[in-house]
């Protein structure tokens, strides 16, 4: 009888541990939405997921092909460029909802996507042959030697610069520029308690993805290469620049009070952004963000001594595959190519510009400069566009070395573990990231 | 007759929760049970094939320096619980009393927990500014020359994630205290007075005992959802910097939703569930000793 009783208390305390596990959840999401009802014949309707606000370009290139196209209507879906989002998204194509076409921000998501075949194999497509349309920086959006998807849009990242303040300290705009040079231009350019120079932190990483790019993050043993010296040298150099020099943000500070670094550069607090083409979004906005002087545009400064052993982040970006389930493929498929070649123009508003030869450039930087084109140098900003010849990678690194690389780095500018410690757990835990998944 | 009556009776009990029954076991055992499932396999999110690895999960995570960080993190994030009780139960003991603007106070404590909790997050983010942030600010003011730098350091920021915590779970527990001294007998505590017992004496024989098992709830609850609420921490630090507030369930998070690892998050997070019942059953043993009914 005790013995029993003891086992009836055991599983009533499981029980209620699972049940107070249970209560204790979080609230659940919304319904998902219903899809709607077609009539036989009439009109199609496809559905378009991208990270970009519809108000900052998508609604406008929507609404021009929706015009013209009552056959084929295209709806946009917003989602936000980040876990959430992305979850989010590869939910929507998972479970089967509604969803035509999707925007690619990064090579690793979309080799997920076409690893679990959900993006479909553009290559037996003849009519449009994306090699030629989109030039040789295609190259770097073939996932196992085939396009699951289109790179629409040219992908620059820059510095920022403030023109008047370069010309007030006697400093000429850089065209091509090492990572020393960039730190003396910080330090002539810094005004009291300010910085000289700051990073987004979405390109903060990409000085050492520019040398691994190159060289490899894998040495020929197939061990890891996070130990490369130049990494060493972004990690003490950037150290030196928040700590001595006080000529950059603390990543601390910088990441716990979510630094608003364009506002920051914008309002001419801080002369030098590291930031990509999206600035424009918010550079030509003058009710937010109103300012009285000219924007310069330089290459992101590389680590390499030597220029020709040096690439930079960049070439095409925002791929755009088709769902391999979609319903609508062959409408998607149409939809697609006049978004490419043009259709797209109105997103340079948000600093995208089409990468499509067939494309109308004029129309598109008309967009993007709007009437602020006297606001910016613009010969500074068609270089860095369009002129600069330095050889491009695309972001490929997986989300897990990404973060096992931040979470290390972070320790390291926080003064929580000096730079051996550091660079020998970056390799440490890549190594054992490699053990476990090969192809990288 | 009796056994009849007695077996019908029954009978409609189990009619009448099993709607609640059903809903237990098709959205929490079913899914445990294949979570368990997924422990044993590679199953990546958006995957199609999945492998059988044994115990390969179990193996990664015993030598996962990340898992025990974590589950150190975990346990300074618990301290917060017992923290927020004491707090609550004294804020509670206060408002019981005949005070100014008692209502108002009341409604006070009680706002954080009702608030959205990225809402709090970003209010204490900006509290917590190293630099221009009020508190760092005063406490330059009372001449420390070097505040910590709260949630911008590997050293403090789990110990900030503690005092939004403490804050965000005192005004519940405020509330249940209230309640519970509400059932305190006013006679006990008159025939203390008149036996020469003072305040302190009152607070400590006659009030605490008897709004024990008011403790022991907030305590098991407080505990069980703390280690199961990461809301706050992926708001405000997303489990940096670092890895310094990484507390196990957001470990579980980030494997599940960030890596697309299902197999090895279910692995963690079934670690969890056997931490959180350890911890439940020691709770439920200990109060024997120190809860009244």
């Amino acid at each position: 009888m005790r013995k029993k009783g003891w086992l009836a208390g055991f599983v009533s305390l499981v029980l209620i541990a699972s049940v107070m596990s249970g209560c204790s959840g979080g609230g659940s999401n919304g319904k998902a939405e219903l899809s709607d009802a077609k009539a036989a014949g009439a009109v199609v309707k496809l559905k378009m997921w991208g990270g970009v606000p519809p108000e900052a370009g998508p609604q406008e290139v929507l609404d021009d092909w929706n015009k013209d196209h009552p056959e084929i209507q295209v709806e946009y879906v917003r989602y936000v460029n980040d876990d959430e989002g992305n979850l989010k998204l590869d939910t929507a194509i998972m479970t089967g909802q509604d969803v035509d076409l999707f925007v690619n921000y990064s090579a690793s998501q979309a080799t997920k996507r076409v690893t679990s075949g959900v993006a479909a194999d553009l290559s037996t497509l003849t009519d449009y042959n994306i090699d030629e349309k989109m030039g040789p920086e295609a190259e770097n959006w073939k996932i196992d030697g085939k396009f699951y998807g289109v790179p629409t849009t040219k992908s620059s990242y820059f510095v920022a610069l403030n023109k008047d303040a370069l010309d007030a300290a006697n400093l000429p705009v850089p065209k091509d520029w090492t990572w020393e040079e960039m730190m003396e231009y910080a330090k002539k350019l810094k005004q009291g308690d300010g910085y000289g120079f700051i990073q987004n932190t979405e390109p903060f990483v990409d000085p050492i993805d520019s040398v691994l790019a190159k060289e490899g993050y894998t040495k020929a043993d197939g061990t890891s290469n996070l130990d490369h010296p130049l990494v060493r040298k972004w990690l003490e150099s950037l150290n030196v620049m928040m700590k001595n020099d006080a000529t950059t943000a603390p990543l601390g500070e910088q990441l716990t009070s979510k630094m608003p670094v364009e506002q920051m550069f914008l309002s001419g607090e801080v002369p030098m952004l590291n930031i990509g083409a999206w600035l424009l979004r918010s550079s030509n906005n003058f009710t937010d963000y109103p300012r009285d002087f000219k924007i310069a545009f330089a290459p992101v400064p590389r680590l390499a001594e030597d220029a020709a052993n040096h690439m930079t982040r960049g070439g095409l970006g925002d791929y755009i595959s088709i769902n391999a389930k979609s319903k609508h493929q062959q409408e998607a498929w149409e939809f697609l190519k006049w978004y490419a070649d043009g259709g797209m123009s109105p997103m340079a508003a948000g600093g995208r510009l089409p990468a499509s030869k067939d494309a109308d450039q004029e129309a598109a930087l008309k967009s993007m400069l709007g009437d602020k084109g006297d606001t910016y140098d613009q010969e500074s900003l068609m270089y860095v566009m369009f002129d600069n010849k330095t050889p491009t990678y695309v972001r490929t690194v997986p989300q897990e070395v990404m973060d096992l690389r931040s979470q290390e780095y972070e320790k390291y500018f926080l003064d929580s573990q000096d730079i051996d410690t550091t660079m020998a757990e970056m390799v440490k835990r890549h190594n054992e990231y490699l053990k476990s998944n090969p192809q990288k | 007759m009796t056994n009849n009556w007695m077996r019908r009776q029954q009978r409609l009990g189990y009619i009448f929760i099993g709607p609640s029954m059903i809903g237990v076991l098709l959205f929490f055992l079913i899914p445990a049970a294949y979570s368990l499932g997924l422990v044993f396999t590679d199953y990546k999110f958006m995957n199609p094939n999945v492998g059988f690895v044994g115990f390969d999960n179990i193996n990664r995570m015993l030598h996962d320096k990340l898992f025990y960080l974590s589950l150190k993190n975990t346990v300074i994030f618990l301290l917060a619980v017992p923290v927020s009780l004491a707090l609550g139960f004294v804020v509670a003991v206060i408002l019981n009393q005949r005070i100014y603007l008692k209502k108002v106070l009341r409604a006070l404590y009680f706002m954080p927990y009702i608030t959205s909790g990225v809402a709090v997050s970003f209010v204490w983010m900006l509290l917590f500014q190293p630099k221009q942030g009020p508190i760092n600010g005063f406490l330059r003011a009372i001449g420390i020359d070097h505040p910590p730098g709260w949630l911008s350091t590997t050293t403090s920021s789990m110990f900030a994630i503690d005092i939004i915590w403490i804050w965000f779970l005192m005004g519940y527990n405020m509330i249940i205290y209230l309640a519970a001294l509400q059932e305190v007998s006013p006679e006990l505590l008159e025939a203390a007075k008149i036996d020469g017992a003072r305040p302190g004496q009152m607070l400590r024989k006659i009030i605490w005992p008897l709004v024990s098992p008011t403790s022991f709830l907030l305590l098991v609850t407080g505990m069980i959802m703390t280690i199961k609420t990461f809301g706050i921490i992926q708001a405000t630090t997303q489990g940096g910097p670092g890895n310094s507030t990484t507390i196990l369930s957001l470990y579980v998070y980030q494997n599940a939703f960030r890596y697309y690892e299902m197999g090895y998050a279910s692995t963690i997070s079934w670690a969890l569930f056997i931490i959180i019942l350890i911890i439940t059953a020691i709770q439920w043993i200990g109060q024997k000793r120190w809860v009244h009914y």
